[in-house]
């Protein structure tokens, strides 16, 4: 690991570039998406305070694509080294969790494994949290600890950038005319807006602080009617799983071509009604309760029992990107209520 | 490299046959060897169509051809159902974890079967009666809605009855014509004399509502959920645990199951549904 510093983002920016396509963050409205970065355009470079409105799964795991060519399989797509540049602590994480589905060793995804090893991960230090970033109370925090190759923090008009990895040391090797040393002074200020960013993080947050881990208190409250409850605020967007970066859910569909055919992969949702039905009409989560929950006990109980990590990374895009108004910290913070209700009543009983 | 997960082996129907009146097996060759373990599920590829999981209803020894017994239940067995021999399809697999076979030597295996539900246990009992010495013995207990509803009718009525070590039963549901046999649910054949619980294994495999209420009579007998056998049916789709369609709590019914004892999916909900 080690630290260089540049004063200005573009010339870090046009390197790489000039090695893969590099996308930005740019802003749209009130949220940030990602646009491809294009060196001769005149454009001002914005350094994202949060995550984008988009999660990071699309570069990965993009929401349609060919999985497969029948009955005479073609050679895979090229995929060109790329560049994310602004990733966020909470996008690392969730590509922790698309690396735990698609890239286990059994069952390999190939086409997920191939855009990941072509994929090189700038994040940077979050320096304003957004009224739906709750990952301090899912173990997150607003600065990168692992899973980038290199990390970029702000402070004041100069930018640190950090290495996380040997392809990130090699970058800062080759095109180290660029960058100046870092100093004790401007790393300590470094950390003291980190702790700031988290302090404030955390004041945003206190209401959601609980006194079980989350997988056990949503694995002990499975039974609860808060689901169906909080279901009647949800209208079937989908919207909460679209935007969420460790949603991973897909549907494989065929299609008939001139003189071939084709399966395609495309996103698919678990709050869909038919998403679990079997020929037939048999449904298991034909109730929209019975999905809500569904979708909880997998990010929360499921997939922490089967990966050992959440499968929610506390990003916040699902409260900002539905229609409805199911509210993740909502359901969550009612079920430790639920829960404390139940702990305090089976006290009593023992008394 | 691994191969795509997502390719599907090159095949075709070679023969197709009439089972029952919504029921048809199929069998298919395929361009490339394949192997399978009985209680395995395929996905099968009907070209520009779609795909679907169903267990193979043939003995995992025959590894030149496969058969697929399949109901017509929705759009894509109806049109799987209106095919000809002939026909091109596809298969990715095997997937999942069949019938641990193993587990059951020397021991009784109660057989407790419906409807279409017959398919993955014909590969059983094949696999079974392979080696039939090496079993306490084989009991099948069966039930259709009328006598023309069974499948396999011309070795289930015959020569499946005829061999040492297994004893067959079955019932419909109603019956006009001359069935001698029982009517009535499935259950109402089942007797707690069937087999020696203390050393069995039970297999249940049909209907929801049968495979419910199988489960809950061999309970009542005194099996153990450890001892019981299901094999789930749900909307496998990428077949290795990572689309989601098919899960039941934690697990995925494509990667870790078809086959579960009762005890390991009797905590989570809707799991007859």
């Amino acid at each position: 690991m080690q630290t260089v510093l540049i004063s200005e983002l573009k010339p870090f920016l046009d390197a790489l570039a000039e090695e893969m396509d590099l996308y930005v963050p740019k802003k749209s409205g009130e949220h940030y998406v990602y646009n491809r970065y294009d060196s001769s355009a005149n454009v001002q470079i914005e350094f994202n305070n949060i995550r984008t409105c988009m999660p990071v799964k699309e570069f990965l795991f993009p929401l349609r694509e060919l999985a497969a060519v029948y009955p005479q399989p073609i050679e895979p797509k090229e995929i060109r080294p790329f560049a994310v540049f602004g990733l966020k602590y909470c996008d690392l994480r969730s590509i922790e969790v698309l690396d735990r589905v698609f890239a286990e060793d059994e069952f390999e995804d190939l086409l997920y494994v191939t855009r990941r090893k072509n994929m090189f991960i700038i994040s940077s230090d979050c320096s304003e949290p957004a009224e739906s970033c709750f990952c301090d109370v899912l173990g997150g925090k607003p600065f990168a600890q692992a899973g980038f190759d290199l990390n970029v923090s702000q402070v004041k008009n100069q930018y640190i950038i950090e290495t996380g990895s040997q392809r990130g040391e090699e970058f800062i090797e080759k095109h180290s005319s660029l960058f100046t040393e870092t100093t004790e002074a401007i790393l300590a200020d470094r950390d003291k807006n980190r702790i700031e960013t988290q302090n404030q993080l955390e004041q945003n947050n206190t209401n959601l602080k609980f006194d079980v881990p989350v997988n056990e208190m949503v694995e002990k409250t499975q039974d609860s009617d808060v689901y169906d409850e909080e279901a009647k605020t949800c209208v079937e967007c989908q919207g909460c799983t679209r935007v969420c970066p460790t949603c991973h859910c897909f549907y494989l569909y065929d299609t008939k071509q001139e003189d071939y055919f084709t399966k395609m992969k495309m996103w698919d949702s678990c709050m869909r009604i038919a998403y679990a039905e079997v020929a037939g009409g048999t449904n298991p989560r034909k109730a929209l309760g019975n999905r809500l929950r569904h979708r909880f006990m997998h990010k929360f109980s499921y997939f922490f029992e089967r990966y050992g990590i959440d499968m929610c990374v506390g990003c916040g895009r699902c409260v900002d990107g539905e229609a409805g108004d199911v509210d993740i910290r909502r359901v969550l913070k009612r079920l430790s209520e639920e829960l404390k209700g139940k702990d305090n009543r089976r006290a009593e009983t023992a008394k | 490299m691994n191969r795509n997960l997502y390719q599907p082996i090159n095949g075709g129907i070679v023969d197709i046959i009439d089972e029952s009146p919504t029921i048809k097996s199929f069998v298919v060759v395929l361009e490339e060897t394949f192997k399978f373990e009985t209680g395995q599920f395929v996905e099968l590829t009907l070209p520009g169509v779609g795909e679907a999981p169903f267990t193979p209803s043939s003995s995992p020894y025959d590894t030149k051809k496969m058969e697929i017994t399949i109901m017509k239940a929705g759009k894509m067995t109806a049109l799987l159902h209106d095919c000809e021999k002939g026909q091109k399809i596809g298969i990715r697999g095997p997937y999942g974890k069949g019938y641990p076979v193993e587990d059951f030597v020397g021991k009784d295996v109660y057989i407790i079967g419906g409807g279409v539900g017959l398919a993955p246990i014909r590969s059983l009992f094949l696999t079974l009666v392979d080696r039939i010495e090496a079993f306490k013995s084989v009991v099948c207990r069966f039930g259709a809605k009328t006598p023309d509803d069974f499948i396999y009718k011309n070795t289930l009525f015959d020569s499946w009855q005829k061999i040492d070590g297994v004893d067959i039963k079955l019932t419909v549901d109603g019956a006009s014509g001359n069935w001698d046999g029982n009517i009535g649910v499935v259950t109402t054949i089942l007797s707690s004399n069937d087999v020696e619980i203390s050393n069995a294994v039970a297999v249940v495999c049909g209907p929801p509502i049968m495979m419910k209420f199988g489960t809950l009579k061999l309970l009542e007998f005194g099996f153990s959920p450890e001892q019981i056998y299901l094999s789930m049916e749900k909307n496998m789709s990428c077949g290795v645990g990572k689309c989601g369609h098919c899960m039941v709590g934690k697990y995925y019914v494509c990667k870790d199951g078809p086959v579960f004892t009762y005890d390991e999916v009797k905590g989570y909900p809707n799991i007859w549904d």
